[in-house]
């Protein structure tokens, strides 16, 4: 993540960052659902993992919640402009009954919102839960749909021309968020 | 990643790269998944049109490209050229005129001309897929083959095939081995000399007979279909002979029990001919998991090519 | 009067080309062949320098198409193609529609030929009514009218017995049987070679032995009536071995070979080209080396094209539905100098002999020579050149030869006729 003249890189959370991120997530969750019928449904590959973090700090805190897996490449509105990366497809993975039950999709990054429509699509496809909110680690503006989350743990200022990277040690041997300009 | 781009059509095995091949199996599974939930539907191909072009009638395959191509919101056309007005060369290129003005984006053909679907992707934009061709190629059947023994192979390499039947004109042999053998998995073939051909590839070992097809100790047995209509050119005397000499039945299976081996073929079964009705019963028969894998390839490859956009 | 200077002179009785320069009056008679000539006034000159005189082709298996595929080819066409390919001799095959099949039929084919072509066009007739392999052609009419061979082309006589009475009959009037060896219910529909490339293309395979058995089968019946057998288009090892043994035997028998056998194998017909599908089909490396050596080891008599035009909409179907056959007239002299010549596997006078000399003896005519008092039919070519064959290059009405987009060592300059 070496900068060059067009590019840099500003480190935006620590790993430390993170951690208090996903507390406030955590908390915030707590709160507003109570002893609902909870459930977690991470979009792959990030999302997945701030799920199992959120979902690994209530554990702790004495309340269990599964955690569900979504892969939106099938649902994507870009498909045609798929370019010379082939999208590789990962197994959607929502082992609960969906019906009556309260699901907080995550994502790390929210942008444009057209993700989490996509979400809401595939996730419409496994069930029809009784709510759905979302959940996300950075909310860095720009929408281009009217999709806004529910839980949101830091809100960041950005440009069109950035973009934010999320690290997370257990996808990418790394930790933190990133903010990458390029000129 | 580096050598996998997107492909505009899927005309054989012969010219996939490991890694292309690869690719197909892993995202078969997810949409293999797909089926599980109520809705098995996903919107990935919708309002594209894929048009099931069939020179030769094929109920499964051509079915199991609609059910694939369903599934991911297209919409299907069926074209279906019964045998009895066979088209000839000629035509074939007007055809084809009228199929690129029809703005198809997927192009599955079935032709007993070998080469046919090459052809028509040369004239078209669209992505074409090769759903059988004369004894040439029929790559989504050697891929859900292969799909299919590596659900139950997961350790595939170094395992043994036995191909039964007629390989000289089977497109499926042809593929399917091919595949097999990229794989690293043996591939022997046992049939009547009359139908396996001296020039066939020479990594497929050929046997006498099940005795040393059995003392192989195969993993898996994949009986070709006999086709009947091959009786007219004497191949072997007849049904009941080829029946006793290759087919399958409770005495084989038992055989095949002891040894643990999968039996696979590509349907649709002749009953009583490469196979019995009781072998049909036999436990570890992978057939119909290679119906639903062959949806689940299909999804995979309707997903994997690119059709020319007026971008280009 | 034009003087041809500073070339040299190859002939089929010298390896080495005979520096030479050639006078040819407006009759289109050499009037002179000397080491130098010095040009008279009003005498325009070639120069030829590096260049090398050959005497005219000849080539015993041409496919004109008119009459009644003129889409294909027209004998106007199929001239300017032969004189574009140093060809200036060749026997038609009686394959038109209707087919040549009776003394009239020859007249009026030689009728027109007289009216559009400037080279010799001679004109075999059928061996049987409409080639249909079931009764005798009118060959007493036939002969009468001078037609210098019988053959059904492609088509095969079935029937053995009716070969036979083909053979005695024709030997009655001194003529030529000419057979293209083929077993059609070894053949069937076959596409390709039979082997490792029919197998991995999934075509339908025409194996070796359709050809094999039909060449014995063919000999061993003009070894018992004692008729002339001419065998085209051999193709295989096994073919040479047999035809060989047969000359030994004493069999009065003849064969030619094409130039794509000797040069080229199934394995060109990658991607499915029917650029390559030829009757009979390219066969192995093996087959080709055997060819090679039978030509030059005497066993194997001529070379020839088998120029067989269809248009490309034909040619340009799936394989095995597209016709069999290429165009040749324009391509043979190239393919064989860049193959053969150039390379050093036989020279200039091996090649004038199988291709311009001993054709024409095999139909009883007199070879061509350069030489005075001679009628000019020889071909100015340039061993330096490069000839890329393109669809312009091309003269013939067909421009379907596995040598398209190719570029071939040598260039013929001109053909004088």
């Amino acid at each position: 993540m070496s900068d060059t003249p067009d590019i840099t890189t500003e480190e935006i959370l620590t790993s430390q960052g993170i951690e208090d991120a996903i507390a406030v997530l955590a908390a915030e969750i707590v709160s507003r659902c109570g002893d609902q019928n909870l459930a977690f449904v991470g979009v792959y590959t990030r999302g997945v993992t701030l799920a199992r973090r959120v979902a690994d700090v209530l554990a702790a805190k004495g309340k269990d919640c599964s955690v569900g897996t979504l892969d939106i490449s099938l649902y994507r509105d870009d498909f045609d402009n798929r370019g010379r990366d082939l999208p590789k497809l990962n197994s959607s993975n929502v082992p609960f009954e969906l019906e009556g039950t309260r699901v907080i999709l995550f994502d790390e990054v929210i942008f444009t919102g057209r993700t989490v429509r996509a979400a809401l699509d595939a996730l419409a496809d496994y069930g029809r839960p009784s709510k759905i909110e979302l959940a996300v680690l950075i909310d860095r503006g720009h929408r281009e749909i009217p999709v806004q989350p529910d839980y949101i743990g830091r809100k960041l200022e950005t440009e069109l021309c950035q973009y934010v990277k999320v690290r997370f040690l257990e996808d990418d041997k790394k930790e933190g968020v990133f903010l990458v300009t390029e000129k | 990643m580096s050598d996998l781009t997107p492909r505009k059509d899927l005309l054989d095995i012969a010219s996939l790269s490991l890694e292309e091949i690869e690719y197909i199996f892993e995202n078969a599974a997810p949409f293999k998944q797909l089926f599980q939930r109520s809705v098995k539907k996903v919107p990935t191909l919708r309002g594209k049109t894929v048009l099931n072009l069939f020179y030769e009638p094929s109920t499964r395959t051509s079915s199991s490209f609609e059910v694939a191509a369903s599934r991911m919101s297209a919409d299907v056309t069926n074209f279906t050229v019964s045998s009895s007005s066979i088209v000839k060369g000629e035509s074939l290129l007007d055809t084809i005129e009228t199929l690129q003005a029809m703005k198809s984006d997927y192009i599955v053909i079935r032709h007993a001309a070998a080469g046919v679907p090459g052809l028509v992707a040369k004239h078209t934009r669209a992505s074409v897929v090769n759903a059988g061709d004369g004894y040439h190629a029929h790559p989504t059947q050697a891929l859900l083959d292969s799909m299919t023994l590596r659900e139950v192979y997961p350790d595939y390499e170094g395992r043994k095939v036995v191909i039964v039947g007629d390989i000289l004109h089977s497109r499926v042999a042809r593929s399917t081995a091919t595949l097999f053998n990229k794989l690293g998995i043996e591939v022997g073939v046992l049939g009547p000399g009359s139908l396996v051909p001296e020039g066939r590839h020479d990594f497929m070992k050929r046997f006498d007979s099940w005795e040393d097809v059995f003392d192989w100790r195969p993993d898996a047995v994949y009986l070709l279909r006999v086709q009947l209509e091959r009786q007219e050119g004497q191949f072997f005397p007849s049904i009941a002979e080829y029946h006793k000499m290759y087919g399958m039945h409770s005495e084989r299976i038992e055989k095949m029990r002891q040894l643990g081996a999968y039996l696979m073929h590509p349907g649709p079964v002749n009953r009583g001919v490469e196979i019995t009705d009781e072998a049909m019963g036999y436990e570890k028969s992978l057939i119909n998991t290679q119906v639903e894998n062959g949806i689940a390839v299909r999804m995979a490859v309707l997903h994997w090519l690119k059709p020319e956009t007026d971008k280009d | 009067m034009r003087l041809f200077k500073n070339g040299s002179i190859v002939s089929e009785d010298s390896p080495e080309p005979k520096r030479g320069d050639v006078l040819v009056d407006e009759k289109g008679i050499i009037q002179q062949v000397a080491e130098t000539i010095e040009g008279a006034d009003g005498t325009r000159t070639v120069d030829c320098s590096g260049c090398v005189l050959v005497p005219g082709m000849f080539d015993l298996n041409v496919h004109s198409r008119e009459p009644g595929f003129e889409h294909k080819e027209t004998l106007a066409s199929c001239a300017e193609a032969a004189i574009h390919g140093g060809v200036t001799g060749l026997v038609l095959m009686p394959d038109m529609a209707p087919p040549v099949d009776s003394g009239n039929l020859v007249k009026s084919l030689q009728d027109l030929v007289s009216e559009v072509s400037p080279i010799s066009m001679y004109v075999s007739g059928c061996l049987t009514k409409q080639r249909r392999g079931e009764e005798l052609a009118g060959f007493s009419g036939m002969a009468s009218r001078g037609a210098v061979m019988l053959t059904d082309a492609d088509h095969e006589v079935p029937c053995p017995d009716l070969l036979r009475r083909c053979m005695e009959y024709a030997k009655d009037f001194d003529l030529l049987v000419t057979t293209h060896g083929d077993t059609p219910a070894l053949t069937k529909a076959g596409a390709i070679n039979e082997g490792a490339v029919s197998y991995r293309l999934g075509l339908p395979g025409i194996p070796a032995i359709s050809q094999e058995i039909a060449l014995e089968r063919d000999m061993r019946v003009a070894q018992h009536t004692g008729a002339r057998l001419h065998l085209q288009q051999v193709s295989t090892a096994n073919g040479v071995k047999s035809i060989a043994s047969a000359k030994e035997e004493g069999i009065n028998v003849t064969c030619e070979v094409s130039p794509y056998h000797l040069l080229l194998t199934e394995e060109d017909v990658e991607d499915y080209n029917t650029h390559f599908k030829l009757d009979p089909p390219l066969r192995r490396q093996s087959d080709c080396d055997a060819l090679v050596q039978g030509l030059i080891d005497g066993t194997i008599d001529a070379i020839a094209s088998n120029h067989a035009p269809h248009t490309e909409f034909e040619k340009s179907s799936d394989f095995a539905t597209a016709p069999f056959g290429v165009s040749g007239l324009e391509t043979t002299v190239l393919a064989i100098f860049d193959h053969f010549i150039s390379r050093e596997v036989f020279g200039w006078d091996l090649f004038i002999k199988k291709y311009s000399a001993d054709p024409r003896r095999i139909v009883k005519l007199e070879p061509v020579k350069i030489a005075t008092g001679e009628k000019s039919q020889f071909f100015v070519f340039d061993p330096n050149g490069m000839t890329t064959i393109s669809r312009d290059y091309l003269k013939t009405k067909s421009p379907v030869s596995p040598f398209l987009g190719k570029t071939l060592k040598g260039e013929i300059r001109e053909t004088v006729v």
